[in-house]
């Protein structure tokens, strides 16, 4: 059990996300940026800076009182913050419980609301929940961010054109997640503990539905391998990690790494050594799995991070992955950020 | 013609469609069939029954009565007033003469509107009740409707209307929504709200806390011990500390500011107190006298002198003035047993020029004396350390008599000298003279006199130490004496004064450390369960304090908490999905089987309303509420009939996924598949399914004819799908559709059943020559 560092900031966060290092500076960045959103009673984004842990003296002794972040600027936000994606260096995406996707440009430090749009009603009319939202994986500016809400529908919205919104419903109870495996497939995950696989080209139409036949769990979140589409991660409300291989549709194959004691808000594969997976959940932990391994599902490694000051949920993290040096900043219900930042020993680049 | 027994016992008859508006009795009837019994309504009495018979009869034709009312659609930007505005407006003459009634019978009819669940005479008595509301003020309000004020004046300007349980106001309601009955049950009281400087002190303790409880709960393996519980309470004092260094780097003071900064201070000297007497000086193994602690704890909590004090005093550039601050400072060293400052502070003083001679002399000996002070360790004994202290204080002794005999000398530093030897030499006038507070006083009585004091020693010192004293007004001095004195009950309740968080935390460590016990009858209620479930009201309402008010009544382990605790549960207002599934998990860990079911049951019913069937089945699923099921299965199936496209699959296939049984669903796939394979125009695996369908009576009675119905393209088409006997069995289902004593409610329409008919017997023919 590694401790993470804590910094108290009197509000939930609910998503984090880093920013891509300024173009031009990427290899002498010494301030790193990132942008957490916070909900209830402060609906907030706010961008931090932190030191770049490369850049840190290996003798110098961690930072003990100093705060582990700074904070650069802040802007309310219509609504809690579920999650943002990165667009680029200076252009992220939110989506939040007003159903709403709004863009956010970042100019000189400063946060501001570029454009926004309500992407998820009930038939009735009433704005639902959104979700979760992915960025389309391609380079270039028309890409396509994939929204998911409690409405059981999946958004299409062009970054560009966020008028030109399309939204297709296709789940009877609540879209917990989504992703890009590809850029023309998207995945989602579904409260009735199914992945729905779409083609973008056709996107009211399921192509490929899988579910773990043996238990009913609720899927609270999915993530699709940075190099391999086919292989899924999705977290369930039991506390464990499903892990698909979806190359043959009609027979996916399925792992179970039991990993938390409670629900799985968030997963991602390590963005710099995929042969892990990260996972946050309820019982305020963060897991890292090494999922590619010999050893059978029950004991793979698995090193826990958590923090003693933070007893509830941690809802969202983010692994930076412009740094050599393993650098994971997380959010949590107790109003914390929390950190791991150190020089990496298991990943070295030569 | 309906009987109805009122709450006096009469009986009143009325016709059954004009009482079927009230959905009680509505449902009632479809459960028992017809029945000659008076149905009881022991709430509403006769002259208002009546008056609610008097509204349905002349509404018993209105369109849509059965379906909730949507007439008052509301706009975002409508404000109150106009949606009042508006709903009185629709109304009709009848219902403004039905609204002019006295008040209490106006309340009566609300009440028996809501017990029958007559919606729309609901809404007709709430808005009258709103537009006698309206525009009126708190003051008026109450007057006209006999409200009585019970807030103070105080309480009132800090009364905020926070969701009681969880629930919105009724005036934060999402519009549009039918209110529920237990959203009506909200109410508006005063809470001092938790203020967001606090929040990390809430969190942080809240983690020491769940610790605690946790291995308090593993004892039997791991025994903690004094020295675990130690390092709980160093713990919740370093929140406190913390909090205190936030406060006093929020730059600006402000009196907010102020106050918490004191409330810490306050806590934090009273947690620590308590932490030296029963924690630091119970050490197994270590020197027990509490003494240093006690000494420690005084010059942290309350710090004197100052160490702005020593430089003002002592001037910058070693240029020293003999002043009387100067001699007060260095008596108040003395006082509060900073020796070696007293000393170094002495040894300046010595050769300014100004000193006497014999004051210089005495100077350096005194300073030389207080560094001799003997300190206790853990490796001496009591007797050897004993022994150190007299030859120290018989040195005392000496010099006391050496300056007194130089004395009187009108000179203001060896007096100043002879009072500091004085005070060291334990005399207990010159204590009581220089002592500023009692914790002063008693400070050095313990230091100079009783070096080697147990806790236990201490109520009847501060006995002596506060009675010249006024006794304190402050709660924060009654508390310290309380707890010095062994008084705990009274020193829960002063803590309780000081703040919540302390009463609640200081009951949870008194118990863990077993000096509760002793006061627990002196408590109507357990004092650790009321304090900490008073906390936890506290939080409950905070946005982000939800989940750490519930741990809290959870991890109290009481059963009345946990009772608490289910009823906060089933009303945190639900604002998005991940919520609801926190809240799930909080009632899975604690085992609230009762409030999980009440709140899947209320996430169904919303679902439900925003059309969200597939999610209001899965939430039904849970609680096993197949007569829900079967009603949102219905709705599925009128659907369909009405826009004659298949859509619900999705909404059955993601719960179906879940491995849910339910007639209605099954008949709901079966007709699915039966659709399925006649697009696909396999007739004959269409017509098995259909077939099995009405064979095992798996449908509704309401859909029979309609599945006869769609039969006859099989039976008219040119395959033949059903042989004679299956030909014989669809006959039958239509005959025993005729025959059924009960209302279809399905449109049974006789054209095109004779068609079916007709059919059949074409079909029978054609099987018979195949």
């Amino acid at each position: 059990m590694n401790t993470l560092l804590v910094q108290p900031v009197a509000r939930k966060v609910t998503s984090v996300c880093w920013l891509p290092p300024r173009a031009g500076q990427a290899y002498t960045d010494t301030e790193l940026f990132f942008v957490t959103g916070s909900s209830a009673r402060h609906k907030e984004l706010v961008l931090w800076t932190t030191d770049n842990p490369d850049f840190e003296s290996e003798s110098k002794p961690p930072a003990g009182d100093k705060a582990l972040a700074k904070l650069v600027s802040k802007v309310t936000h219509d609504g809690d913050v579920h999650d943002i994606a990165v667009v680029s260096t200076d252009v992220i995406a939110t989506a939040s419980s007003y159903g709403t996707i709004s863009i956010y440009d970042i100019q000189n430090n400063n946060l501001k609301l570029r454009e926004s749009v309500t992407a998820h009603r009930f038939t009735s009319g009433e704005p639902a929940v959104g979700t979760a939202l992915s960025v389309q994986p391609v380079n270039s500016s028309d890409a396509e961010i994939a929204s998911c809400g409690e409405d059981g529908k999946i958004a299409y919205v062009p970054l560009a054109r966020l008028d030109a919104l399309q939204a297709y419903e296709v789940d009877s109870t609540v879209v917990t997640g989504v992703c890009w495996p590809t850029p023309s497939q998207v995945a989602a995950s579904t409260r009735a503990g199914q992945v729905k696989v779409f083609d973008r080209r056709s996107p009211a139409e399921v192509s490929a539905v899988f579910v773990d036949v043996s238990n009913s769990y609720s899927f609270e979140c999915i993530a699709s391998h940075p190099s391999q589409p086919f292989r899924l991660a999705t977290g369930t409300d039991a506390g464990s990690v499903l892990l698909w291989d979806v190359r043959n549709p009609k027979k996916p194959v399925m792992e179970t790494l039991g990993v938390h004691k409670s629900n799985v808000w968030k997963v991602r594969f390590h963005p710099t050594d995929s042969s892990r997976i990260v996972s946050c959940s309820d019982d305020a932990s963060i897991a890292i799995t090494q999922w590619v391994s010999d050893k059978p599902a029950a004991t793979r490694d698995v090193r826990y991070l958590s923090g003693f000051f933070n007893a509830l949920s941690i809802g969202c993290f983010d692994v930076c992955p412009f740094t050599r040096a393993s650098l994971l900043v997380a959010g949590s219900d107790s109003g914390n950020i929390l950190m791991e930042r150190s020089a990496s020993t298991e990943f070295s680049l030569f | 013609m309906i009987k109805l027994r009122t709450a006096e016992g009469a009986v009143i008859s009325v016709e059954r469609d004009i009482i079927e508006q009230s959905g009680t009795i509505r449902n009632m009837l479809s459960d028992v069939g017809s029945t000659d019994k008076p149905i009881p309504v022991p709430n509403v009495s006769g002259p208002i029954l009546s008056k609610i018979i008097e509204y349905c009869r002349h509404h018993r034709n209105d369109p849509g009565r059965r379906q909730p009312k949507e007439t008052n659609v509301l706009e975002e930007s409508d404000s109150s007033d106009a949606v009042i505005q508006r709903a009185i407006e629709q109304m009709d003459e009848f219902d403004h003469q039905f609204c002019r009634v006295d008040q209490g019978t106006l309340f009566d009819i609300i009440l028996a509107a809501n017990f029958l669940d007559i919606q729309p005479l609901l809404d007709l008595a709430g808005y009258t009740v709103a537009n006698m509301v309206k525009g009126k003020s708190v003051e008026e309000i109450r007057s006209t409707f006999n409200i009585k004020n019970d807030f103070t004046p105080e309480e009132e300007e800090e009364v905020i209307a926070i969701a009681v349980a969880g629930k919105q106001p009724t005036e934060s309601l999402p519009k549009r929504l039918p209110v529920f009955e237990q959203d009506q049950a909200v109410r508006i009281c005063g809470l001092p709200g938790v203020p967001d400087s606090r929040l990390p002190f809430v969190n942080d303790t809240h983690a020491v806390f769940a610790n605690l409880q946790k291995i308090m709960e593993a004892q039997s393996e791991e025994p903690v011990g004094v020295d675990g519980l130690l390092q709980t309470s160093i713990l919740y004092r370093e929140a406190m500390i913390r909090q205190i260094r936030v406060l006093q780097e929020a730059g600006e003071t402000t009196e907010f500011i102020d106050a918490e900064a004191a409330t810490f201070h306050a806590m934090h000297a009273v947690w620590q107190l308590l932490e030296i007497i029963y924690l630091s000086s119970n050490l197994p193994g270590l020197s027990t006298s509490i003494v240093p602690h006690f000494m420690e704890w005084l010059n942290f909590n309350f710090p004197a002198p100052l160490a702005e004090d020593g430089e003002r005093v002592l001037g910058s550039g070693g240029t020293l003035a003999l002043s009387g601050e100067l001699w007060a400072y260095v008596r108040k060293l003395a006082l509060r047993g900073h020796v070696s400052v007293l000393a170094n502070t002495l040894e300046k003083v010595a050769p300014v020029k100004g000193l006497s001679a014999m004051a210089a002399r005495w100077a350096r000996d005194v300073a030389g004396i207080a560094r001799d002070m003997p300190l206790g360790s853990s490796e001496e004994t009591a007797g050897s350390f004993n022994a150190r202290w007299r030859r120290w204080n018989e040195e005392l002794q000496n010099a006391a008599a050496a300056i007194a005999s130089l004395l009187p000398a009108e000179d203001e530093a060896l007096e100043a000298l002879y009072a500091v030897v004085d005070i060291m030499r334990g005399n207990v006038d010159a204590v009581a003279e220089e002592g500023e507070s009692w914790q002063d006083v008693l400070g050095a009585m313990l230091l100079y006199s009783e070096p080697t004091a147990l806790a236990d020693r201490l109520p009847s010192l501060v006995g002596a130490a506060a009675e010249q004293f006024q006794i304190a007004e402050s709660s924060l001095d009654r508390a310290l004496l309380a707890l010095l004195n062994h008084e705990l009950p009274e020193f829960l309740v002063l803590c309780n004064r000081i703040d919540p968080w302390l009463a609640a935390h200081m009951a949870d460590l008194m118990d863990h450390i077993s000096i509760l016990d002793v006061c627990r009858a002196a408590f109507a209620v357990d004092p650790r369960e009321h304090y900490l479930v008073a906390l936890a009201e506290l939080y409950v309402g905070h946005e982000n304090l939800w989940r750490v008010a519930l741990d809290y009544l959870g991890l109290c382990g009481t059963r009345a908490a946990r009772c608490v605790m289910a009823e906060y549960a089933m009303r945190v207002p639900l604002e998005s999905d991940v919520k609801a599934q926190q809240v799930l998990r909080v009632c899975e860990t604690y085992g609230l089987k009762g409030a999980a079911d009440r709140i899947h049951r209320q996430l169904g019913r919303r679902q439900w309303q925003r059309g969200r069937l597939g999610a209001a089945i899965a939430h039904f699923a849970v609680v096993a509420d197949r007569r829900s099921i079967g009603l949102i299965c219905d709705q599925l199936w009128d659907q369909f009939l009405a826009s004659g496209a298949l859509t619900y699959g999705s909404v059955i296939d993601g719960v179906l996924a879940a491995g849910l049984r339910h007639e209605r669903l099954r008949f709901l796939t079966r007709y699915r598949d039966f659709y399925e394979s006649y697009k696909a125009k396999m007739h004959a695996d269409a017509g098995a399914i259909l077939l099995s369908i009405l064979v095992e009576e798996i449908a509704p009675p309401h859909a029979v004819a309609d599945l006869l119905v769609d039969a006859i393209p099989l039976l008219e088409g040119d395959e033949l799908v059903f042989s004679a006997d299956q030909t014989f069995e669809l006959m039958r289902c239509a005959e025993a559709l005729r025959q059924s004593p009960f209302p279809t409610g399905g449109s049974v329409d006789e054209g095109e059943m004779s068609i079916f008919s007709v059919a059949c017997g074409r079909n029978l023919a054609r099987s018979f020559v195949f």
